[in-house]
């Protein structure tokens, strides 16, 4: 019982990053209708970016704040300087594109800052309270349960409460209409490009101390827990890619504590064919089909 | 000075091979309702997308308000275009009042999208998605979301399509009442309802293949034979 309930606190800790990642990959999905294969990458460039803040300066604060501001720049640089001009007439184009980014992004970290693991810094405890003799959750998992709270709140008001939200929603599901009402769908498109790239970010600030260190690969496997998480939810659904998130940290850590940790990465591989087989749309789409 | 003046000199438009316009010239004065009728695939709607920059012309220019003008969709209406789609194209995910809202800047962009519903009788269906409604209702919320902007210039795609002729009275006053008689809009019309035409306009061009085949008011156009002739055929 003390197993299964430190294991559920851990996958939901877990989970919250992955939530928060598939939380980025679904803005730019419903802005877009690209999967952005590129966003480890570029999260893991802007923990880079953090990891030279908080070395020059000692602050993890402000290494955090670089780490979003940087997020929010490369969001609007892939997608001002490269994405807006993949030919959008088949799906896979954008995906051929993100990886190619991927490798460009990859390589130029790997040559600034070498291919070894960097030890980062975590601005809290990561050792576990213990209530009645049970581990449940450290000081830091409640440090990323209250950040991934309030970007999936602050994302929810922007989107149904702002107007600027409004055109982001319009823009996104009927741009040609959109432009006749005076969106700038273009600028709207940045927008969403830049704000997924910023939450990601943040995932990568949130999880990369928690895993093996920082290196330019650092977040390839959290990438497919995190694109699982938002298949699982449906591309579409930022709910459902909340909900995905918390679904697949579970299962990694069910799998981890009771079965085998190397075993895990597999659950999820096995969770993800599971979904597409079972409910391609993910357990929160419309019934609209999916085009990609 | 006049404003929601709209000329198009000699407008052509090719798409391949294909002559979609051919040479149209067309005055819409300010505070009048011009129509655009023709049979179907006469070239109406790509006028209309001619003015709206989704389709630039091969030949010609416009001017607005007397100077030359290139437009852009997403800037006409910062300029006071604004303009309605045959199909109803409403953001399903959002509600009727987030749909009218969409194109209504400023802090009173509820306010003003809600009296926008009202105007055109369906402020009640204001927190439904359109998606659930009737077709006529829809096309009263897509008329509600045009006059939001307060255009100077309304573009009205077949706004009659689909409507019964209650709708169509109804629609025909707007257009005659409050729209021009209280706000001096331009209207610009595309329809196929000729007792809609003929009632609102006052002054309608006849395409026909996407060539001008006439120019004139409603009392003109219904007894010139060429137009007739493009409508029934040529007499044997």
């Amino acid at each position: 019982m003390n197993q299964f309930v430190y294991l559920t606190f851990d996958g939901l800790s877990r989970g919250a990053v992955y939530a928060a990642f598939a939380l980025a990959l679904v803005l730019i999905w419903r802005a877009a209708r690209i999967v952005n294969f590129a966003q480890g990458a570029m999260a893991v460039a802007a923990v880079y970016v953090a990891y030279s803040v908080t070395s020059a300066t000692g602050s993890y604060w402000l290494g955090f704040v670089a780490a979003l501001v940087a997020g929010l720049a490369l969001g609007v640089i892939v997608e001002r300087v490269v994405m807006r001009f993949v030919d959008h007439s088949s799906p896979l184009n954008g995906v051929v594109v993100a990886l190619g980014l991927v490798l460009v992004i990859q390589g130029v970290l790997g040559i600034v800052y070498g291919s070894e693991f960097h030890p980062v810094e975590t601005p809290f405890s990561r050792d576990a309270f213990e209530i009645g003799g049970i581990a449940l959750l450290s000081r830091y998992d409640l440090f990323v349960f209250a950040a991934v709270g309030a970007v999936v709140a602050s994302l929810t008001l922007l989107f149904t409460r702002t107007p600027i939200g409004l055109r982001m929603r319009a823009a996104a599901f009927a741009p040609d209409v959109s432009r006749l009402l005076g969106v700038s769908v273009g600028g709207m498109l940045t927008l969403g490009w830049a704000l997924a790239s910023a939450v990601g970010s943040l995932a990568g600030m949130l999880v990369v101390p928690t895993e093996l260190g920082l290196h330019p690969t650092a977040m390839d496997v959290v990438f497919i827990s995190a694109f699982t998480a938002a298949v699982v939810g449906g591309l579409d659904s930022p709910i459902g890619a909340v909900t995905g998130g918390l679904i697949v940290g579970l299962l990694l850590s069910y799998v981890s504590g009771y079965v085998e940790p190397t075993v895990a990465p597999m659950a999820v591989l096995l969770l993800l064919v599971v979904v597409l087989l079972g409910k391609p749309g993910g357990l929160f789409s419309s019934s609209k089909a999916r085009v990609a | 000075m006049a404003t929601g003046e709209l000329n198009l000199h000699h407008i052509g438009v090719r798409f391949g091979g294909l002559v979609a316009l051919d040479d149209v010239s067309l005055r819409v004065a300010p505070g009048k309702v011009v129509g655009v009728i023709g049979p179907n695939g006469a070239g109406k709607t790509t006028l209309f997308n001619v003015i709206s920059g989704f389709v630039t012309p091969s030949d010609g220019s416009l001017t607005l308000d007397g100077k030359p003008w290139r437009p852009r969709p997403h800037r006409l209406s910062g300029l006071g275009i604004a303009r309605t789609l045959q199909g109803v194209g409403q953001f399903g995910g959002m509600t009727v009042l987030e749909n009218v809202m969409v194109g209504v800047r400023g802090r009173r962009a509820e306010a003003e999208a809600f009296a926008a519903l009202d105007r055109c009788g369906v402020a009640q269906y204001a927190a439904v998605r359109p998606g659930t409604l009737p077709y006529a209702i829809r096309k009263r919320v897509e008329l509600a979301r045009a006059l939001a902007s307060k255009p100077r210039i309304l573009m009205l795609d077949e706004p009659a399509g689909g409507l019964d002729t209650d709708e169509i009275r109804w629609l025909g006053d707007l257009i005659r009442g409050e729209l021009i008689k209280d706000s001096g809009t331009t209207v610009l019309l595309v329809e196929h309802h000729m007792d809609l035409v003929m009632s609102v306009c006052d002054e309608i061009l006849v395409l026909d293949f996407g060539k001008p085949i006439a120019l004139g008011t409603p009392g003109e156009i219904s007894t010139n034979e060429r137009v007739t002739e493009a409508y029934l055929g040529a007499p044997a």
